[in-house]
């Protein structure tokens, strides 16, 4: 298969931290593809620098053949690269249906539109509508995000995410703090949408890893450990000493 | 009968938004007309004066709106906007021609060439650096029209700045002047309310809540932030330009950051977000002002207590409040 998304030797330092250090990912197009690894392992810095949010000291990365490296965080989500937040960060005083259409309108190039009514952009309002029956949030579309559980928020993210239409989508932690049912829903629902976009995904539980990824990434401190399909990963020594055992220790 | 909730409440609720935003809008024809009225009101040339003053405030509280109400771009150099439309309006009404209209175009494309320099630097900034970068680059524009005597006369200002003519008529002062200015705010008004709920004014509110979660949904921060700054100074442009008529002349001390915190203060007491509530509180400020300053020389003291208070038990401001009782009149949900 075709790979849809391409990292090379992607560097990133603070100071002497080097936060993340030579990695290398590529994921195929449809694919669910894991990024695990203890605490300060890097995942997140590397999100923010495929994304935008921070520059990279060296590396690159590729959508569908593409060199994206230095484009900014909002013309990469022209490009087609979408994330989510491990925090999550939905406009607060919107419904749950406007924030979603707020990004179906900047997807379909209205963001400088200044004469029309958002209200009557009809195409987002259905794009955002759609977004919202995939993620199972139609129901609660009136309610604002501080009137939704936090399960329902992370989904709110999720609906946001694909309503901009990605190549791929980033989700940064989507099921932290979650109960083990909301966790299964968000589980279900990345392996659902992996039929429209592609998917990085950084994840904690490693459970749910192991049971949706069709590629897992190890990383610690930095650095790519392993990689490979979730078969692999599960039996591999070095990942097990580095990271799976940890979590059964610390597990609660 | 257990009818399933979503049908149940989608329809009414619905049809209770929209018979809201028609109340909504005979209330705000029914506002313009009263506006319109008022010299037909036997009102006194003294008060029709003071209310031109109110409304050209008015104007200019609804540009700070849009930067501090719909942006979150709180500016302590506002005066700026209006302070560098009165010299620029000014200037070309007395050295080439005083045509309203030709004046106001001079004006607001004078404010939105400094408003896209200013935006080229400002614009990188949020919060605090923001508000004293503004401040500071008005106190630049203070200064010049201080120290550039041939240009701007200096401390005495511009004097003798001719009444504004309109389709080649001289437009009177007092009514007349009154009504062009209040056919000016009406004009502002619709066209801002329609730029906040257009697609660009929606994105205004995400960048407002998280500049960098608007960026992530494919938002350019930055160039969003200029065109808004750019808007704003336009609409203080115009009305800078009615200020100059109305005086006849123009003064540095429009530019002074003195009046930069009146505007903010106007606005915020007004309730920013609103659009009309800072013209409500622009009024209300014209008018203290003119009643208290007879009475007593520290006005100002009573001018900062009052905004303490007000910031401290209604931080939404009037016109925050005048919204809720609205919603309240014309509930949007059954419950």
């Amino acid at each position: 298969m075709a790979s849809a998304f391409l990292i090379e030797g992607l560097h990133k330092s603070f100071g002497a931290l080097h936060a993340v250090n030579d990695v290398s990912l590529d994921i195929e197009a449809g694919q669910v593809h894991s990024l695990i690894g203890p605490n300060g392992a890097g995942k997140t810095t590397l999100f923010n620098c495929i994304t935008g949010f921070l520059q990279p000291d060296a590396g690159k990365v590729f959508l569908k053949g593409r060199d994206v490296t230095d484009l900014p965080s909002h013309k990469l989500v022209k490009e087609g690269i979408v994330r989510t937040f491990q925090i999550t960060q939905v406009f607060g005083e919107l419904s749950a249906r406007e924030n979603v259409e707020l990004a179906a309108r900047s997807r379909e190039g209205l963001n400088f539109d200044f004469f029309r009514k958002a209200s009557a952009c009809r195409a987002a309002s259905e794009d955002a509508e759609e977004s919202l029956e995939v993620v199972g949030l139609i129901e609660k579309a009136h309610l604002r995000p501080e009137e939704l559980g936090h399960g329902d928020k992370r989904v709110l993210e999720v609906a946001i995410g694909l309503a901009l239409n990605p190549e791929v989508l980033l989700l940064d932690e989507p099921t932290a703090g979650m109960s083990r049912t909301e966790t299964e829903r968000i589980a279900r629902l990345v392996r659902q949408i992996a039929d429209r976009t592609s998917v990085l995904l950084v994840e904690h539980d490693t459970e749910v890893v192991l049971s949706i990824s069709d590629t897992i990434t190890v990383m610690t401190q930095g650095r790519v450990i392993a990689q490979g399909p979730p078969e692999q990963i599960s039996r591999d020594p070095q990942v097990q000493d580095a990271y799976l055992g940890a979590v059964e220790v610390g597990e609660d | 009968m257990a009818a399933s909730p979503d049908v149940e409440n989608l329809t009414p609720d619905a049809s209770r938004t929209r018979s809201r935003e028609v109340a909504t809008q005979v209330l705000l024809a029914c506002s313009a007309l009263l506006v319109l009225a008022v010299p037909f009101l036997g009102a006194s040339p003294f008060f029709i004066t003071l209310l031109t003053e109110a409304l050209i405030f008015g104007i200019w509280a609804m540009s700070l709106d849009l930067l501090v109400g719909y942006t979150g771009l709180v500016s302590f150099g506002h005066a700026a906007s209006f302070g560098f439309a009165t010299y620029a309006a000014g200037i070309f009404a007395m050295n080439v021609s005083a045509d309203f209209f030709l004046s106001t175009a001079v004006a607001i494309i004078a404010a939105a060439a400094v408003a896209f320099l200013t935006g080229l630097v400002v614009t990188r900034l949020s919060g605090i650096a923001f508000a004293i970068l503004t401040l500071c680059i008005c106190q630049v524009l203070f200064q010049i029209s201080v120290v550039w005597r041939s240009f701007t006369g200096g401390l005495d200002g511009l004097i003798g700045v001719p009444l504004p003519t309109l389709f080649g008529r001289e437009v009177e002062p007092g009514e007349e002047l009154y009504l062009l200015t209040a056919v000016s705010l009406i004009v502002c008004y619709l066209l801002l309310r329609r730029l906040v709920e257009s697609p660009f004014g929606k994105t205004l509110l995400a960048i407002r809540a998280n500049e960098d979660r608007a960026a992530a949904i494919g938002i350019d921060v930055r160039r969003h932030k200029l065109v808004i700054l750019i808007i704003s100074w336009m609409t203080g442009g115009v009305a800078g330009t009615l200020f100059v008529f109305l005086k006849a002349g123009a003064n540095p001390m429009s530019l002074y950051w003195i009046e930069s915190g009146n505007i903010l203060a106007i606005t915020i007491l007004g309730g920013i977000g609103t659009l009309f509530g800072p013209v409500i509180g622009a009024i209300g400020f014209i008018f203290i002002r003119d009643q208290v300053t007879t009475m007593y020389r520290a006005w100002q003291f009573s001018f900062g207590l009052a905004f303490v208070l007000a910031v401290l038990f209604m931080p939404s401001g009037i016109g925050g409040i005048a919204e809720r009782i609205w919603r309240r009149l014309w509930p949007a949900r059954s419950s």
